[in-house]
């Protein structure tokens, strides 16, 4: 199956002027083996390619299990892949670094450190002075709507404020590409519609790459340029949708749009049938 | 009602020590034993040993002893679990090592030291601080191993280098666990501070301890397990009081009450 969106005549162009899209990461057929406690050979992910170019703000949507979160460390430098290999500008990524910022499914905040702290630690080790990352800390502290929660621990808030922390505390030191794993998935749906909101405001203001992991269909549609469908054991990529609708979106303006509601269905079903039949044989 | 429990729970200790003495009081004055004075006859004799110049320096050479072999233990003990915990190479060399010593009771191989050594200070700082050393080595090890692997990855990709990560991440992630540790260390460090002196008799709180004990001076030897009791439940206090100050933020919020409480 096959999604080519028709392109209409009320195509917007983005913001900024176009550039000729480079690669700014490229994933060369990736695989990732685990050995389980059961000494068996457990395939998370198989032969991944793909390509992202700077300033794409591009979804990796798959059942349970299929190896997203895999997937992002190997570009993060976490893991090194079993074989293949991936890179960032050219050169073959062989650890962390600050111009790949992780938001981790499980927060991963520091707990001996504030809400503040944990915001502040980044720019502090990039070496930004005390005062300056202060202030910028605050802005997104009451961006992500955590305002009055600066002196808190992160076992003082709920698992969706910390969420929040976990994004602001990444996004403090202005990662070139953002790595973010389900960064959403605690939140209530106004919460987060609202971050959704800023985070492509961010997006389109700063035009950083951002690799984002989702369950939610809707979510990846509304946010990106491209989405990438997995499936599940052993972790493939099925189809990589081109998302071929106007910016700025507008959230109230998107869910009327026919062209939208088009990928979503489409996309739906999608995520249906790789969830029933898994990988083709 | 929260103040009247919040008195229950300051008093509480009192009461426990009160009721202690008070069991002794009776079960010495049923068993009539020589050498078994009751509280108040032991309770009186602690002044006399304060009051004495002599004893004073003993006790202040025993706490100057244990006060050292604990920290430099503790300076030691901890980069090496933490260490121990990050890497297999460090702990796959000191696992097997640490195995032996560790069910060695440290007095016991008082003698051999002393033969090495002498008597004197270093002999008793030294087995204070292989007494202290080894819980809190296991403490900071099984810490830093308990560190969450996402933690470590947030600093490397914020530009921690592998010895910030170990100081700045693992260090105060597994501070808990190191000062439980420590809390072990520092009643161990008392234990062995008695024992080491009661082999090695030259000076010490131990020292006048066993003197008056082959005196049979009863009521003294009474007294200063007493103080020395009194000592361990002071410095626990202490350390429990900086303990909770710095790992404030990992300590459940609320009281669980259990059906008794
Ligand atoms: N350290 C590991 N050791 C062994 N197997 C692992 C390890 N990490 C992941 N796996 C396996 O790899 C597969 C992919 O895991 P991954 O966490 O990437 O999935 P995911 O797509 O992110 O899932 P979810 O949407 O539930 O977060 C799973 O089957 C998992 O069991
Ligand atoms: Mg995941």
């Amino acid at each position: 199956m096959k999604v080519v969106p028709s392109r209409s005549s009320e195509w917007v162009k983005p913001v900024t002027p176009q550039k000729p899209a480079s690669a700014i990461i490229e994933i060369k057929g990736v695989s990732q083996v685990f050995q389980t406690s059961a000494r068996k050979d457990h395939v998370a992910l198989s032969d991944i390619s793909l390509t992202i170019d700077e300033g794409a703000f591009v979804s990796i949507l798959g059942p349970s299990g299929c190896g997203k979160s895999t997937l992002l460390y190997v570009v993060g430098g976490f893991v090194s892949p079993t074989s293949g290999s991936a890179k960032i500008k050219g050169r073959t990524i062989t650890g962390p670094g600050p111009d790949r910022g992780p938001v981790f499914q499980e927060f991963a905040l520091f707990p001996w450190k504030t809400v503040l702290g944990n915001v502040m630690y980044g720019p502090r080790q990039q070496g930004v002075r005390a005062t300056e990352a202060e202030a910028q800390s605050r802005a997104l502290i009451e961006m992500v709507g955590l305002k009055g929660y600066e002196n808190f621990y992160p076992k003082e808030l709920s698992g969706g404020m910390k969420q929040r922390v976990a994004l602001a505390r990444t996004l403090a030191y202005h990662p070139e590409v953002l790595l973010m794993d389900e960064p959403f998935g605690a939140l209530d749906a106004h919460t987060r519609t609202r971050l959704q909101n800023d985070l492509l405001n961010i997006w389109e203001r700063d035009r950083k790459t951002v690799l984002f992991v989702t369950h939610s269909v809707d979510e990846a549609v509304f946010l990106s340029d491209k989405v990438v469908m997995m499936s599940t054991s052993p972790g493939r990529i099925r189809q990589v949708i081109d998302i071929d609708l106007p910016r700025p979106r507008r959230r109230n303006e998107l869910l009327l749009d026919p062209r939208y509601q088009k990928y979503v269905v489409d996309i739906e079903r999608m995520f249906d049938e790789v969830e029933e039949t898994g990988s083709p044989s | 009602m929260t103040s009247l429990a919040a008195l229950g729970k300051r008093a509480a200790p009192v009461f426990a020590c009160i009721g202690l003495l008070a069991a002794w009081q009776v079960a010495s004055l049923a068993l009539k034993n020589d050498s078994f004075p009751t509280a108040i006859e032991a309770i009186r004799a602690i002044p006399d040993i304060l009051g004495d110049k002599e004893s004073l320096i003993n006790i202040l050479a025993s706490l100057r002893r244990m006060a050292i072999g604990f920290g430099v233990a503790v300076l030691i003990s901890i980069p090496l679990g933490l260490l121990m915990g990050r890497s297999r190479a460090v702990a796959a060399f000191f696992n097997p090592l640490l195995m032996v010593i560790y069910p060695v009771p440290k007095a016991a191989l008082m003698p051999i030291i002393m033969l090495w050594l002498g008597v004197g200070d270093i002999t008793k700082t030294l087995v204070i601080f292989l007494g202290v050393s080894l819980p809190v080595i296991y403490h900071s090890f099984e810490g830093a191993k308990a560190v969450e692997e996402k933690m470590l990855w947030s600093g490397a990709a914020m530009g921690l280098s592998p010895a910030q990560r170990l100081v700045r991440i693992v260090l105060p992630a597994a501070l808990p666990e190191i000062l439980t540790g420590c809390r072990t260390g520092l009643v161990l460090a008392l234990i062995t501070m008695i024992t080491s002196e009661m082999i090695a008799r030259q000076s010490g709180a131990g020292n006048i301890l066993f003197n008056a004990l082959d005196m049979g001076q009863y009521d003294t030897v009474f007294a200063m397990i007493i103080i020395v009791g009194a000592m361990g439940i002071c410095l626990d206090a202490i350390f429990e009081r900086v303990r909770a100050r710095l790992v404030r933020w990992s300590e459940p919020q609320f009281d669980m009450p259990l059906s008794f409480s």
